[in-house]
């Protein structure tokens, strides 16, 4: 992966890299997906699933309700006057 | 646990440092176990940091589904045990915090991503650590320390409270010095759970005829080096001989491609659930809310997260993106779903397998720092194939090298746990563990 796609990924991923860990994530990542190319080895797979076992739809009765009181919450928060702070938009 | 017992604790704690965080002796006192939670399960009266500074100083308002379940058949919680941050590692050296030291040697790592756990389980008289497993973050630590590490199949015990890695590969599982112990308390944690859809639905936990034909993939003792084997192979008569079992060989192909197809899919899932980490809801925040959000969050994140979990966020991002999804992620998603298939094939001829946990015995912490990623990648590999299919497995010590305890592991079917376990107790019955000279 060159410098140029790691600066596109961070950019993805909301991470801010320094040039030097620009750099030293190009060549891991160069390594790591030369090693997953191992794969283009295996042709004719079709199934796939999106677990390993089976998952079964789990519905509750669609009532309202609270698991956790919003102030315990809360208290991890930047709050003010009951409303979540968070940075802005534009 | 009394005063002076739990005094010994934290003196044993200093010196391998397997614990963020232990309970004050009062809560303790009239328990009747004591168990340890790896530090990605959330719980009230600890902080839950998963190892890392993102999540420093958060108190999590709810237990995880597993604490629960211990809590309430009268266990106590000792403490949070130290891992690699969010499970991203083999050798519990990518914390924010403390580093777990090997109960054989200090100077070697415990394995990971479930290190302190494995520490904990073999520095502490009768203690059950909760570990959690993606790619075999149980197994590994539990090689590497000498001691029993049991991961059953994916969705067996809920995932309510765990904090996401990979959420189609984690699976909670638990350490202890002997399987008896494992046995006795794991029926309290499995079963559906409504919180988390992928515990329901499933076979009940239940007892079947014990195992009678073991087979060992071909492919999983290729290029374990000799002194490894000639261990591995020493047990393997004992499998035969003394426990009885028939042993036969079989064949796994797709064995070899589980672990890129793992990578894969951890660091993809892994880089859509770390997205949740943006310094509002908990955690770390930003300090100046002035600025754009994509900068804070961007700041927030670079800030927090620690140089491993950073690269796998961006391999995870990288393997979805238009272009290569096809390519890296559904192709992994494919080469699980055959590895399963030739799985079954293989328990068709038989009810266990039985391969070496890993391919070597814990490494000097110098030896691990001149590792390059890769190559920690890579030394997965035995460890994966059960954990990308879903596969119950457990990790039992079977021998030493050079003072070292090595580990083998069995994989049965899904929710053949049953067997499993009995197969461990039996290995109990046959076997001399390692025992660390320093324990409390």
């Amino acid at each position: 992966m060159d410098s140029e796609t790691v600066r596109r990924v961070a950019l993805l991923a909301r991470l801010e890299l320094s040039e030097e860990e620009i750099e030293s994530y190009s060549k891991d990542l160069s390594e790591i997906l030369d090693h997953f190319s191992l794969l283009d080895e295996l042709e004719g797979l079709e199934d796939y699933g999106f677990n390993p076992v089976e998952v079964a739809d789990v519905l509750r009765d669609d009532e309202p309700g609270q698991d956790i009181p919003a102030e315990d919450l809360m208290k991890d928060m930047d709050t003010y006057q009951d409303y979540v702070r968070g940075p802005r938009l534009s | 646990m009394n005063a002076s017992r739990l005094e010994a604790i934290r003196e044993l704690d200093r010196d391998y440092g397997m614990f963020y965080s232990l309970s004050e002796d009062a809560a303790l006192e009239s328990a009747e176990f004591h168990f340890s939670a790896k530090d990605n399960l959330t719980t009230v009266d600890h902080e839950t940091t998963a190892g890392s500074r993102m999540l420093s100083g958060w108190r999590p308002p709810f237990d995880a589904a597993a604490v629960e379940s211990l809590r309430g058949a009268g266990g106590a919680l000792l403490g949070k045990t130290s891992m690699d941050e969010f499970g991203f590692g083999t050798f519990s050296v990518n914390s924010a915090f403390a580093v777990p030291r090997n109960p054989h040697d200090r100077e070697r790592s415990c394995g990971g991503s479930s290190g302190g756990a494995a520490c904990a389980a073999a520095l502490i008289d009768g203690h059950i650590s909760l570990g959690v497993s993606t790619g075999g973050s149980v197994s590994c630590p539990a090689a590497f320390c000498g001691v029993v590490g049991f991961t059953p199949t994916y969705g067996r015990v809920s995932r309510h409270g765990l904090l996401d890695y990979g959420s189609s590969l984690d699976k909670v599982g638990m350490l202890s010095a002997d399987c008896a112990s494992i046995a006795e308390r794991f029926p309290l944690m499995a079963g559906p759970d409504r919180r988390d859809p992928t515990s329901c639905g499933h076979p009940e936990h239940s007892e079947r005829s014990a195992a009678r034909t073991v087979g060992v993939p071909k492919q999983s003792l290729q290029g374990i080096p000799e002194d490894v084997l000639a261990v591995f192979n020493e047990a393997l008569e004992v499998v035969r001989g003394d426990m009885g079992l028939d042993v036969v060989e079989v064949d796994i192909p797709v064995f070899n491609y589980a672990q890129p197809a793992y990578y894969i899919i951890a660091t993809s899932e892994a880089s859509t659930n770390l997205a949740r980490y943006g310094g509002m809801r908990y955690g770390a925040r930003g300090e100046d809310l002035d600025t754009h959000f994509d900068r804070y969050f961007r700041q927030v994140r670079s800030a927090g997260f620690g140089g491993e979990a950073k690269r796998r966020i961006l391999l995870g991002t990288f393997t979805r993106m238009v272009g290569y999804r096809d390519r890296y992620y559904l192709k992994a998603l494919q080469v699980r779903q055959a590895l399963i298939a030739e799985y079954r094939r293989a328990f068709a001829s038989c009810d266990l397998l039985l391969a070496p946990t890993m391919p070597f015995v814990a490494p000097r912490f110098d030896e691990v720092e001149a590792m390059s990623p890769l190559e920690i990648y890579l030394a997965d590999h035995l460890t994966i194939p059960p954990n990308l299919a879903g596969m119950p497995h457990i990790s039992l010590p079977c021998g030493e090298l050079d003072g070292m305890p090595l580990g083998m592991q069995f994989t049965a079917d899904h929710w053949h746990e049953d067997r499993l376990l009995k197969a461990g107790v039996e290995w109990d019955r046959r076997s001399e563990y390692p025992v660390p000279e320093a324990r409390a």
